[in-house]
């Protein structure tokens, strides 16, 4: 390291009249300003878990400096959106699975941040259709250097594909892929975590304590790349980057409850410090808003409003739940600052609360102590999906997505019943590996268990068929199927392929997965809707708030193939090696026979009255020395020609062999 | 016995018979003598396929061979020892002009003579004039001009008119530099035609004007005013051309100034980041965009030839140093010292990353601009001799250079609930980028001060607004140039050196192209620099670098062969081992046996020529 100080003065290289000149006008309009937001949301859940959900968002606008001069935006992300012209994207790395059973799977947190296991990602480019490949590429590439993940692998053109109805419309720009395999660890959290302003140092970010993050039921971990339009001017337009990570924990269970039964039927009382281990210090001081939220479900809160009215004697009139929890149900920690109420009549509750800037004296620690067993539902999808493997062997099988229909859906028949034609939509995204040779023709529908001509109930259906090592087989499928629908089901067969020796993966024998299917219903809105709009909307209540269908994913499927024994064609090459070898052998021996003389000598010994010792001696040393140059010399060369010249000869061979290997290896 | 072993089915009593009548005829047994000629059928049969499997065996040792691109590894030699024994030379011209002086009237001496006592001069100050990217190597184009008011005379061939015709040339401090650097230019101009032109002009002034004032140009210009001996005169000029114009003034850290951070694309990335240590305390911002605007711009457009540089800035936060510090009370400030600065950095924290845009092989300089926390503010440097630094800020080769700010007053505001949001004011923003563009010209190898002090006397080197003059240019696309060769020298010699030790590696066609074109864009780039094109020999040999980092970065170089020498050994063993033993002992049994019965032959036959 060179210091820079010499004794004379500093070198004044410039003429600064033209830069002082313009500096005073240095102050940029709000418009241009970058700004960041925290959030958190926490959820109790039916099945004694707790959903948390962090939500940060960075946003910057879409001006000259875009990807050169950042003050909070992440420069890395942003050189990216520049250099590949990405006009959406989404990444997550999820582990686990969403149990959209007992977690819910009808609200914006569910429809939005449920991914399947694996590294997901889709993105739509702005560049020429003949393009798109090319920049897909590179930002595979560029991802997997910046996450630390084996996101290059999605660069070949077998894993992804470009569907055309499941996503935001892009006219063909939005190529998508799977990686159900990537196993998701810490290197991927903390390249992620680096791209907030604060990381993990300050804020609600620090609460991510990697052991309690990790060791979860499910986390998904999130950035969504859009550019949002500001104004009529495309050049207003600013780039949102929103990151997320949704944790399932499961609260420590606090023990000192008298009653064992009412403990075990009670749902856990937690509070931040016992779910992570950590408290709130304080907000991220250049956050512009840092905010936790509350969230009381419509199931809850229905079953709370039961109780009340049950156990009214014993509590005083008019306490509801917006008054703080102090319900019969369960008390909160902390008083919230504001209450949000749902519009409609049986409503979730949101409580806010606002972080303050970092004060050693108190931190914030948000519990929840139940008072009283509840058993409530979350809202499910309007169809509960499943995907399952038919058929036995390694030659064929079939796939059948199962989809059944829950309380959503009959709600919508109670609603409809008017309407005599009642139907929703249901769109079906199915990609195949090349390898699973699907045959399209067998696709079968069955609604409330009974086969359907597949053209009553498909709207309209796209399908680009696999080729071999070329591409993976896509199946769109958009469906109106009967608000009365029980249970539909799609079933298609499939013949499974042969790869080639360098194409199976490490663990073969494990099996392959086939990347979950996607099931969306547009008809069905996930979003919420708040009472109190007027008040400023955080970018969290704008996201419960956003109209967006509701998706679903189904379980990763893993086929096994038959898999080769890949020492195959090692012992294939030895064995035949060995099998010429002899035949070689033998063949020369044969051709060098000399039967006449062979049958001559052994008479010759006949003839001589040798030790019986001796002869057998002779013999032996004969077959060991091959059969030609048996010396038909007496007894006494019989003994001694076992370290005869040829024995050494030989020995002296095979050790000159061992040296030369041992010289060239 | 021969006759005996083709008839293999004859019955048994024939064969007794014929024995015994072998027997009977020949008295010493036919173990030591045989009647018939010994047949060669066997042997032949054994030798075909012996000679058959020698025969095969290049042809196999082909088949398994693994394609390696014929590399010119001779050529890569001499083409490094070339580099080595013989630099890399730009033609240079230099011309020295003296006004008032009369050389010939004091001591005799023409043009051609000063011009000889510069020369040796030149080659005195600059022992290591053979360094790659020097002038001239050695052996200097000097002319002088000798204008003595009266009388003119000058070396034969130089371009200079002569007398000086400058107009109305005004001596003194009329006139400013600058102005007198732009009348210089004006009067002289750059002198074309091949390699640069640099000159140096000596106005003799009275004995009254004090002060020799000698300052270098931004152009190629310099001059030395006032009143100075003859010797003295040719000293100066002497120095100016092989210390300022030859070496950048940058004498001794020859080693720092042989790296160019300039990547193998021609390009370079400076990253500024501003690190708030502690958001906590204080958040401060800058205005980067003007600064980029108004200073950013002139030196980026000043670099173009030697580089295409790319500036971009982030602001972080919570990026402590990884180094301690302490409290002094003379100083009033904390201080960290020189030995610290390793641990300075903190790459835990600072999340400088490289750039995504920059890509390929690009060098990023980081610029860093860390302002402390409150804890530890004002942070000081504290120089070995104990003064603290000025700039407090140092730079690490080829990495960048950190510049520590400590804001006005370190006195956090408690009371604020909000966060103390601050931007750098523009003036001190100036002051900053003062040291951080310093510290870019250390970083390339130039000097951060104005003024060079040698051994006949200080001189003021003028500053360009574009942060870098002519001549340094001049300086750094040599040194640029040479900077290419040499890595590129390295790069083949390690890639020669990589391909030769592994055998089984893989080289495909492409990587042997690439060294053949590099190669060829360095020569090209040799042949530039002889004839004095600058920028041709520096796209040249960027070209020769990247060519061959292309080659040695090839994602197919490491792909050494999965299938090696043991491989080869255990697939080829089980077919080979065994029929290779059968061929060759069937062979040598056979040819053992021939020659044994043939003496068996010869025995007889002698026997029969005695006994006949």
């Amino acid at each position: 390291m060179a210091l820079l100080s010499r004794k004379g003065t500093l070198f004044l290289l410039f003429l600064f009249s033209i830069f002082l000149l313009s500096a005073s006008a240095s102050n940029g309009s709000g418009e241009e300003e970058e700004e960041f937001w925290e959030e958190l949301l926490l959820k109790p859940l039916p099945d004694r878990k707790v959903l948390s959900h962090f939500h940060f968002q960075n946003e910057a606008p879409l001006s000259d400096s875009f990807a050169r001069h950042h003050h909070l935006f992440p420069k890395s992300i942003a050189q990216l959106v520049k250099k590949f012209h990405i006009k959406a994207m989404e990444l997550s790395f999820t582990q686990g699975r969403w149990n959209y059973e007992r977690w819910g799977g009808f609200d914006p947190i569910s429809s939005h941040n449920a991914k399947p296991p694996g590294v997901e990602l889709w993105a739509v480019f702005d560049v020429p259709p003949h393009q798109v490949d090319a920049s897909w590429k590179d930002l595979t590439h560029a991802l997997s250097g910046l996450f630390c993940a084996s996101i290059n692998f999605l660069e070949s053109s077998t894993t992804y594909s470009a569907p055309k109805w499941t996503f935001q419309s892009a006219l063909g720009s939005l190529r998508y892929g799977t990686l159900p395999r990537e196993a998701v660890c810490t290197e991927n959290l903390t390249p992620w975590l680096k791209l907030l302003p604060c990381r993990d140092k300050a804020g609600l970010s620090a609460l991510m304590d990697r052991p309690s993050i990790y060791k979860s039921f499910y986390h998904s971990q999130r950035l969504h790349l859009t550019q949002a339009k500001t104004g009529a001017n495309p050049k207003n337009s600013r780039v949102v980057l929103e990151q997320t990570l949704t944790v399932v924990l499961q609260p420590n269970i606090l023990t000192g409850g008298t009653n064992y039964v009412s403990e075990a039927k009670m749902q856990p009382s937690w509070s931040l410090s016992s779910i992570f281990g950590r408290k709130i210090n304080g907000r991220c001081v250049l956050a512009k808003s840092s905010n936790v939220y509350l969230q009381v479900e419509r199931g809850l809160v229905t079953q709370l409003e039961n109780l009340q009215s049950s156990t009214a004697t014993f509590a005083a009139n008019g306490t509801n739940l917006d008054d703080f929890g102090r319900n019969v149900g369960f008390e909160l920690s902390v008083n919230p600052d504001r209450v949000l109420k749902e519009v409609e009549k049986s409503s979730s509750i949101l409580y806010e609360y606002p972080i303050k800037v970092h004060k050693d004296s108190e931190q914030f620690d948000l519990g929840i102590t139940w008072k009283h067993p509840v058993i409530w539902s979350t809202p499910h999808v309007p169809l509960y999906a499943s995907r399952f493997l038919m058929g036995s062997g390694n030659e064929r099988g079939a796939i059948a997505i199962c989809m059944k229909s829950t309380e959503s859906t009959q709600e919508l028949v109670a609603a409809n019943y008017v309407d005599q034609r009642c139907n929703f939509q249901v769109n079906v995204l199915q990609i195949v590996p090349w390898y699973i040779k699907v045959y399209y023709h067998t696709l079968q529908l069955f609604v409330d268990e009974k086969p359907q001509i597949l053209t009553d109930f498909v709207e309209r259906m796209h399908v680009s068929p696999s080729e071999d090592k070329v591409s993976p087989g896509l199946m769109e499928l958009v469906l109106k199927l009967p608000c009365e629908v029980k249970s539909a089901v799609l079933n298609i067969e499939f013949d499974k392929g042969f790869l080639h020796i360098d194409e199976y993966p490490p663990d073969a024998n494990q099996g392959f997965d086939i990347p979950s299917a996607i099931i969306s219903f547009p008809d069905f809105n996930a979003g919420l809707q708040f009472s109190d709009n007027s008040l400023s909307k955080t970018p969290m209540l704008s996201k419960l708030q956003e109209r967006s269908p509701v998706i679903s994913y189904t379980e990763v499927l893993l086929v096994p193939l038959t898999t080769p024994d890949f020492s195959m064609p090692y012992n294939v090459i030895t064995i035949t090696c060995t099998v010429f070898a002899l035949y070689f052998g033998s063949l020369l021996n044969a051709l060098r026979r000399r039967v006449g003389e062979e049958e001559r000598r052994l008479n010759d010994k006949g003839g001589k009255k040798d030790a019986l010792l001796n002869r057998v001696l002779g013999k032996l040393s004969s077959k060991f020395r091959g059969r030609s140059s048996v010396s038909s010399q007496p007894s006494s060369s019989s003994s001694s020609s076992l370290i005869s010249p040829k024995l050494i000869l030989r020995v002296l061979l095979v050790a000159g062999i061992a040296v030369a290997w041992q010289y060239y290896s | 016995m021969e006759e005996i072993s083709n008839f293999p089915l004859n019955p048994e009593p024939a064969e007794e018979e014929t024995l015994q009548s072998q027997m009977q005829e020949s008295t010493p047994d036919r173990k030591s003598m045989r009647t018939t000629k010994p047949g060669i059928k066997r042997l032949i049969l054994s030798l075909t396929v012996l000679f058959s499997f020698i025969i095969g065996f290049p042809f196999l040792w082909k088949s398994i061979e693994i394609y390696r691109a014929p590399l010119p590894f001779d050529r890569i030699e001499s083409f490094s020892s070339q580099l080595e024994s013989d630099p890399l030379h730009f033609p240079c011209r230099f011309q020295a002009i003296f006004v008032g002086f009369d050389f010939s009237a004091s001591r005799g001496l023409g043009p051609n003579d000063v011009a000889a006592a510069i020369t040796h001069k030149m080659s005195q100050l600059n022992p290591n004039s053979l360094r790659c990217g020097n002038c001239g190597g050695g052996d200097y184009d000097v002319s002088v001009v000798i204008d003595s008011g009266s009388s003119c005379a000058q070396t034969e061939g130089s371009e200079a008119r002569c007398p000086l015709k400058c107009g109305e040339v005004v001596f003194g401090g009329k006139l400013s530099d600058e102005d007198f650097d732009e009348m210089l230019k004006r009067c002289l101009g750059n002198v074309d035609g091949g390699g640069k032109g640099y000159s140096v002009v000596v106005f003799n002034g009275d004995k009254e004007e004090g002060e020799v004032r000698a300052v270098v140009g931004k152009y190629r210009h310099a001059w030395v005013l006032g009143h100075v001996s003859e010797d003295e005169a040719v000293s100066r000029t002497a120095e100016i051309f092989a210390r300022v114009f030859m070496n950048g003034g940058n004498e001794g850290n020859s080693i720092r100034s042989e790296f160019m951070p300039v990547g193998a694309d021609g390009r370079i990335v400076l990253s500024f980041s501003l690190l708030n240590a502690e958001p906590q305390d204080w958040i401060y911002d800058w205005s980067f965009h003007e600064i980029d605007k108004t200073l950013l711009q002139p030196v980026i457009q000043a670099l173009q030839p030697i580089a295409n540089i790319t500036v971009e800035s982030q602001v972080l936060y919570y990026t402590p140093k990884s180094s301690f510090s302490y409290w002094d009370d003379i100083h009033g400030s904390h201080i960290f010292s020189t030995k610290d600065l390793p641990f300075f950095l903190n790459s835990n924290e600072w999340h400088l990353d490289t750039s995504v845009a920059a890509g390929g092989r690009s060098k990023v300089l980081q610029l860093v601009v860390y302002i402390p926390s409150a804890k530890e503010c004002p942070l000081q440097l504290e120089l070995p001799n104990g003064d603290l630094s000025k700039t407090n800020g140092f730079i690490s080769p080829m990495w960048g250079g950190v510049v520590v700010w400590n804001p006005e007053s370190c006195v956090k505001d408690l009371e604020s609930k909000d966060p103390d949001r601050r931007v750098i004011s523009p003036q001190n923003l100036q002051k900053l980028f003062e040291v951080l563009m310093g510290q870019l010209r250390q970083l390339l190898g130039l000097k951060s001060d104005n003024l060079y002090v040698g051994q006949s006397g200080a001189y003021i080197l003028l500053g360009s607004e574009r942060g870098f003059t002519e001549w340094e240019l001049d300086v750094l696309s040599g040194k640029h140039v040479c900077f290419n060769l040499h890595s590129c020298a390295t790069t083949l010699g390690s890639l020669s050196r990589l391909v030769q030790s592994l055998p089984r590696m893989i080289i495909i066609d492409e990587i042997g192209k690439q060294v053949k074109f590099s190669l060829e864009a360095a020569k090209f780039a040799q042949s530039y620099a002889s004839t004095g094109i600058y920028n041709a020999s520096a796209v040249s040999s960027r070209q020769a670098r990247s060519l061959v980092e292309n080659a040695f970065f090839h994602p197919s170089i490491m792909s050494i062969s999965y299938y090696s020498f043991e491989h080869c050994f255990a697939i080829y063993s089980p077919f080979f081992l065994p029929v290779t033993m059968h061929v060759i002992l069937a062979a040598l049994r056979e040819w053992k046996r021939y020659k044994q019965e043939n003496r068996k032959y010869l025995a007889w036959k002698a026997k029969e020529r005695i006994v006949s």
